[in-house]
């Protein structure tokens, strides 16, 4: 991050962006950022409201694999469906968007819920943890960890569809600012605007991800 | 051993079966039949394979059998795993509260219990660690704490000493007999290791596998507390070894 940081540094130095218009790049990203931000809530709590029950249920194993054919289905081919449901919209953005965050979570909490060793479970029926108590009291913190990666590689597959959605659709946001930058041959507002984002990951992964990684790896270690 | 209201668990021609890696189902226990007096230390002896943890299961109910009777006389089971089976997003002083605050019990009350099971198993000073941080000799402890602070009448142990080396196994068999003794409660414990089994049981049960049976009970006539440095002692181990050879022979 460093070295990205002086090599735009320097570039900025030399007068590179100099045909960037910062403040319209800079809503373009907000509004990214934001779908993002709504689609990744969404998809958490979906995500693992639906893995936790499942997880719970005597059907996950007939289950598992039900949802792992839905997975498959290419996120954005469904974008059709979302337009002609939602129209040109963001909230039709985000709600693609939650299609595809969704998944990692969803998985990463599931097997970490079958996988978990047996003992484990059965120490938790055993000291009391049965019937809808086995949720909060043990089926979610044991996939605490699992559902940190899940976000962690939702919220990457996450930019990817706000963005894509945004040059599809040219709904208002970086997607549409970098398309639009593109076809006017603007090369140097498509690096700005990727820095900016990086900024925001690099920024949301020292303050966010990072200590709770560091917490789930020192509680959670064998 | 008979069957009456004198026992803990009585399992009467007790066939289960259990679900291998490709789903097929195969049978782990056959015709299993024995009984457990009540505030007795029984210990099984089998090799490995012959379905002593399914076993335990079963009795636990947490998987079912296909036939035969198990009469369970106790209200309230704990048990002590061999890998600790230990919560690890959880201190170790909410590890042994755990179950107590399953049974809804407020929080100062629970941790107050919690800190005495933490006394008498003698890690107080480890309330605010998580499991990750302690050693396989302290987990045990505190997998040993958090099964007393539920005020079990039966307590099964699954080789709760195959993990931890000589003096740390040898440190919590003596305090095991100590609390054995002043709770009065029931010890069902999987072990491999016949000496354990001498030192700690009134009987030792012999089991078989495939599938895994019941060969034979045998009384440990012994006085207690047991000098396991004994001329009489040694005589007993060699005499239970070659039984269990001869049996599973």
């Amino acid at each position: 991050m460093a070295v990205v940081a002086t090599i735009v540094l320097i570039l900025a130095v030399l007068g590179y962006f100099g045909s960037v218009t910062w403040p319209t790049l800079g809503e373009a990203v907000l509004h990214t950022t934001y779908r993002l931000a709504f689609a990744y809530g969404i998809a958490l709590f979906f995500g693992i409201s639906i893995a936790l029950l499942v997880g719970w249920s005597p059907f996950s194993d007939f289950l598992f694999p039900f949802f792992d054919v839905l997975q498959n289905i290419p996120s954005f081919a469904l974008i059709p469906l979302f337009i002609y449901f939602f129209g040109f919209t963001s909230q039709m953005i985000i709600l693609f968007a939650v299609s595809s965050i969704i998944w990692p979570i969803l998985f990463a909490v599931l097997t970490a819920i079958k996988s978990a060793h047996k003992d484990l479970s059965d120490a938790a029926t055993i000291f009391g943890a049965t019937g809808f108590r086995r949720i909060p009291y043990y089926l979610a913190p044991l996939s605490f960890p699992a559902m940190l990666s899940g976000s962690i590689v939702g919220i990457a597959i996450g930019w990817e569809a706000v963005i894509g959605a945004e040059i599809i659709t040219n709904v208002a946001g970086f997607g549409e600012f970098i398309k639009e930058a593109s076809s006017s041959g603007i090369t140097q507002a498509s690096i700005a605007g990727t820095f900016a984002i990086l900024v925001i990951v690099f920024v949301v992964n020292r303050l966010v991800w990072a200590p709770l990684l560091a917490d789930s790896s020192r509680r959670y270690a064998d | 051993m008979e069957n009456s209201s004198d026992m803990a668990l009585v399992l009467s021609r007790v066939c289960a079966r259990f679900a291998d890696e490709k789903k097929k189902s195969a049978p782990a226990i056959k015709d299993m039949t024995f009984s457990v007096p009540k505030g007795s230390f029984v210990s099984l002896i089998g090799p490995s394979g012959a379905g002593k943890s399914t076993l335990m299961r079963v009795i636990l109910g947490l998987m079912p059998h296909e036939s035969g009777e198990i009469v369970r006389n106790f209200s309230r089971p704990a048990m002590v795993f061999q890998n600790y089976a230990l919560f690890p997003w959880l201190s170790t002083l909410d590890n042994i509260a755990f179950g107590l605050r399953m049974d809804g019990m407020g929080r100062k009350e629970r941790e107050r219990i919690a800190r005495e099971k933490l006394r008498e198993v003698g890690l107080a000073h480890l309330e605010k660690h998580y499991p990750a941080a302690l050693s396989g000799g302290q987990r045990q402890r505190v997998g040993l704490a958090r099964a007393l602070a539920i005020s079990p009448d039966l307590l099964i142990m699954d080789e709760p000493f195959s993990n931890l080396d000589t003096i740390t196994s040898e440190a919590l068999k003596a305090d095991l007999l100590k609390i054995w003794r002043s709770y009065g409660m029931t010890i069902l414990m999987v072990n491999h290791l016949i000496p354990d089994a001498i030192e700690l049981s009134d009987h030792v049960l012999i089991m078989a596998g495939h599938p895994g049976h019941i060969e034979k009970t045998i009384p440990i006539n012994l006085m207690r507390p047991r000098d396991t440095r004994s001329s009489q002692f040694f005589k007993e181990v060699d005499l239970l070894t070659e039984d269990i050879r001869r049996t599973l022979s």
